[in-house]
């Protein structure tokens, strides 16, 4: 199920679980029940499920931010809860939970000082990392002026001032427009190309889909699936061709011989481009040429968005 | 009126108190340990039976265990680089959120208080002294009480705290952070405010006169020559003074309303300098006192004028009765040294008159005073002074006396035992009427100190008081919200100021009971000294006031005495030295307090869940 990846496993939970207690101590909600997981080394790991199944309990616990009623769990070989394990870790809160009253620079600033990060070396990153998110411009600005999209961005730029070997991230691409969030999504591809550990929790699948090498699914506290991305997805009994430039004959003949080995045509049509990639490509084209936008006939595929290729299943 | 409670030398209070030797246990060193070792030990008899409750005997175990280890090391990976980083956020949020608003309003109310404060006072130093001190006092234990109550509950509230928890941030490196960014915030806002206070009081109370040139008349010696002048200054602020020059036009008023002017000469003109001596930083060597009665008898006590909890007893005019102060460690450094190079014993004593019949109102009571060598009898000649009522008198005795033989002798060889005792007599002259005193009512001068030091020492004990309130708020903020943090550290700070009270109660030792015979007799109207039937709710009631008056008892034992505090500023109003030891002490507590509170609020913190909702 899990021991595919190559890398030493980064957190581990055993029987992991969480329950909500009122003041009384008596049982509100068991948040989460006998989680085992193991996220390893250079991965990207997704936490998928509806409100309220348990993932951002569960980063929490990985956190320190709250204790287990029951199990284990352990970052880097640390107990969840040893601080010293701050030391390696970053974290981007689902609302980027930062001090208003602060600009970019301090933030950053105020942030880095948490850590043993010599003053020199702070400064520069800070340098980087502002250009990093995008956000140099607004850096002497207080975050209270901040869109939703910069205080994520500044959100990002904070847990990863330690240059963190795992970083958790909780909705990354929450409030963040199209742009932002491919942006974001590139940054968490960077990241893992770097050789760091990313976990990630989100309500948006197809942002997970796009990231993620394996995914847990959690529902109602419970761990119902755990795999690769790709391995699950896949559906064994379709095969999928992608083609360009194939002629009407061409086709024709695939259907033939498609019949002919007994197998069922699904469905032969040229595919239509996500929505994602037709924004992306206006947005791009107007930044290069900028100016009013002629729409019609021969614009409404998307501007020089690529021809998609042709699908069979 | 003066301040008067036995400061102990420093390291004595520290190691034995008031006790014999270290064994005893009243040190405070020995009282500091005890209470840290109870609240230890219930903290974690508390924690772990919290656990038990939970989580079962094994995991309760194991948390207790966890806790206690890793909450030690904890402490020791403590780390000045992040303590200052949130003390720099803690200022920087302060600031933002317009704390220096407190200055403008501190500027309103020196503006104002000008209008209000009348400088026809008898003593107005001691009025603007008390006024500013309390203005600041005030004003800064409820900023320092909003700000560091408030912050750490901000921070849970809006989630803030999880990116700073889930970096190596230890929960005692948050608690100190904050103590430290308000103590630094504080004591930037109090130096301010003390430097306009210092202002404020000089520029209220500075004034001049000229001279009435109309009441001048000539002195004239034995011979007749004119050996100076005397007259009395214009009104200016309510008051005129009496003077006196020498035949050059130089000399001093006479002491009015609690300061003199010196007087110089211009031609033929009589020039009067500004006002002198209204700031002043006594330093009184004190004395054991102890009465005579009306026969000659040594008493423990004088005569009660009426009201029996009086701080005062009182001795009766022109008879035996006196009041006797013994002062140990007299010797020739004690004795002050005139311009000529001759020496005195500068005395000084506070006279409580009260007058059983009217007399001649205007006409003060007299007294005499004189010093005796406890050891062998001697006295000095009786030296009669007019009785100025409450007010500070001063008598400089030469060290050259006669005694009542008039034989000549002299204080430091005649007067004063070998082991440097001397006793000091006062007696009231007029029949039927009476002098009172206390023990702090007569004393040594010794070489005054800077007013200014003693002034920055009043406020170093505002400062300690806002250290303290701080402390108190920020560990109550770690387990508690915002507003029942504020009202719960308000209520330990009253406490603190009626600490005495509260202790009393505690004791059994004040009337009407404890907490709820006292709420009974207050609704049934009942009086405090009526005994109550023993029936069965009456004995539940003792019942209950016995166990409230022993959790008071525990309370109290923590609380911080404020009043203390209010005494040392009240040395400066009265215009007394602070003496080192006592400001040793109160820096002692206070960090001690610190200490404590931080540890607490370490442990409050760390075993907290900060994402818990």
């Amino acid at each position: 199920m899990s021991g595919t990846s190559p890398g030493t496993a980064v957190i581990e939970t055993r029987a992991l679980s969480k329950v909500y207690r009122d003041f009384w101590g008596r049982q509100k909600v068991r948040a989460l029940k006998a989680l085992d997981l193991e996220v390893y080394q250079g991965e990207i790991f997704g936490l998928l499920g509806p409100n309220g199944s348990g993932k951002s309990t569960t980063i929490k616990l990985l956190l320190g931010l709250l204790f287990p009623t029951d199990g284990q769990a352990l970052v880097f070989g640390k107990e969840a809860t040893d601080v010293s394990k701050n030391e390696r870790i970053g974290y981007l809160p689902e609302e980027s939970y930062l001090y208003k009253f602060l600009n970019a620079e301090e933030t950053l600033d105020f942030y880095g000082r948490l850590f043993d990060i010599p003053a020199e070396v702070r400064k520069e990153r800070i340098e980087k990392l502002l250009k990093l998110v995008g956000i140099d411009r607004a850096r002497k600005r207080q975050l209270r002026e901040y869109s939703k999209g910069m205080t994520r961005r500044i959100g990002l730029a904070q847990a990863l001032i330690n240059d963190p070997e795992l970083i958790l991230l909780d909705e990354p691409t929450s409030g963040l427009d199209p742009i932002g969030t491919r942006e974001m999504k590139d940054m968490i591809l960077q990241l893992r190309d770097q050789g760091k550990t990313v976990v990630m929790c989100s309500h948006l699948l197809a942002d997970v889909q796009d990231v993620c090498d394996r995914i847990a699914i959690l529902h109602q506290g419970e761990l119902k699936e755990l795999g690769r991305v790709d391995s699950l997805l896949t559906v064994e009994d379709v095969t999928q061709v992608r083609a360009r430039n194939l002629s009407d004959d061409c086709k024709n003949e695939l259907r033939d011989v498609i019949q002919r080995h007994g197998g069922d045509l699904l469905e032969m049509d040229n595919p239509t481009t996500t929505l994602e990639d037709l924004f992306l490509s206006i947005v791009r084209d107007s930044e290069e040429r900028p100016g009013r936008r002629v729409v019609g006939p021969q614009s409404t595929a998307g501007g020089d968005t690529p021809a998609p290729p042709a699908t069979a299943n | 009126m003066v301040v008067e409670n036995e400061v102990l030398p420093y390291l004595q209070w520290l190691w034995r108190g008031d006790g014999a030797s270290f064994v005893d246990g009243k040190g405070a060193l020995v009282q500091f340990a005890i209470i840290a070792l109870t609240i230890f030990v219930l903290g974690l008899v508390g924690g772990f039976l919290v656990a038990l409750v939970r989580q079962g005997p094994v995991r309760a175990g194991e948390i207790t265990y966890r806790t206690l280890v890793g909450g030690f090391g904890d402490l020791f990976r403590l780390s000045f680089r992040r303590i200052a980083a949130l003390a720099s956020l803690a200022i920087k949020e302060s600031l933002r959120r317009r704390v220096w608003v407190a200055l403008v309003v501190f500027a309103m109310i020196l503006l104002f208080a000008s209008w209000y404060l009348g400088v026809n006072n008898r003593e107005p130093a001691r009025l603007y002294l008390s006024f500013v001190t309390a203005a600041t006092s005030y004003l800064m234990l409820l900023l320092s009480l909003v700000l560091a109550a408030f912050s750490l509950p901000t921070d849970i509230k809006n989630k803030t705290l999880y990116t700073v928890t889930t970096k190596p941030v230890r929960s005692g490196d948050i608690v100190l952070g904050r103590i430290l960014g308000f103590t630094v915030l504080g004591t930037a806002l109090l130096a301010i405010m003390a430097a306009a206070s210092w202002f404020f009081v000089n520029g209220a109370l500075a004034h001049t006169h000229t001279v009435d040139t109309r009441s001048l008349e000539a002195i004239r010696g034995a011979d007749g020559e004119t050996i100076g002048k005397e007259g009395e200054t214009s009104r200016d602020a309510f008051h005129t003074h009496p003077f006196s020059v020498d035949a050059e036009g130089y000399g001093f008023t006479d002491q009015v309303s609690e300061h003199s002017h010196a007087l110089t000469a211009d031609g033929d003109a009589i020039v009067v300098g500004p006002a002198e001596g209204y700031l002043r930083a006594r330093v009184p060597l004190r004395g054991k006192i102890s009465f005579l009665n009306p026969q000659g008898v040594p008493v423990a006590k004088g005569i009660s004028v009426g009201n029996e909890w009086s701080y005062r007893s009182f001795i009766q005019g022109s008879t035996q009765a006196a009041a006797v102060w013994t002062f140990d460690g007299v010797n020739e450094s004690t004795l002050m040294e005139y311009e000529d190079g001759s020496k005195y014993l500068p005395v000084a004593a506070i006279v409580r008159v009260y007058r059983s019949y009217k007399g001649i109102i205007e006409q003060a009571i007299q007294g005499s005073i004189q010093l005796r060598n406890p050891e062998t009898g001697v006295k000095s000649t009786l030296r009669v002074f007019p009785a100025k009522d409450f007010a500070i008198d001063s008598f400089e005795f030469a060290n050259e006396q006669t005694d009542t033989d008039q034989n000549d002798i002299t204080i430091l060889d005649d007067l004063v035992t070998e082991d440097g005792r001397i006793e000091v007599i006062i007696q009231c002259l007029d029949r039927g009427q009476y002098f009172g005193f206390a023990q702090a009512d007569c004393f040594i001068r010794l070489p005054e100190g800077s007013p200014l030091w003693n002034f920055v020492k009043g406020f170093l004990s505002i400062w300690m008081q806002m250290v303290i309130v701080i402390a108190v708020a920020v560990m109550m903020s770690t387990f508690l919200s915002g507003p029942i943090a504020m009202v719960t550290a308000i209520t330990f700070i009253v406490l603190g100021f009626f600490r005495t009270f509260f202790l009393q109660i505690a004791l059994g030792e004040s009337y009407g009971g404890g907490p709820v015979e006292s709420l009974v007799r207050l609704v049934t109207q009942m009086n405090v000294m009526s005994p109550f039937e023993r029936t069965p709710s009456v004995d539940a009631m003792k019942a209950i006031d016995g166990v409230l008056k022993g959790a008071m008892r525990a309370v109290s034992n923590v609380l911080p005495d404020f009043s203390t505090y209010l005494d040392r500023v009240r040395y400066v109003a009265e215009g007394f030295s602070i003496p080192t030891d006592a400001v040793l002490h109160d820096l002692t507590v206070s960090l001690a307090y610190v200490v404590g509170m931080a540890i607490v609020g370490y442990f409050c913190l760390r075993t907290r869940e900060v994402a818990k909702s």
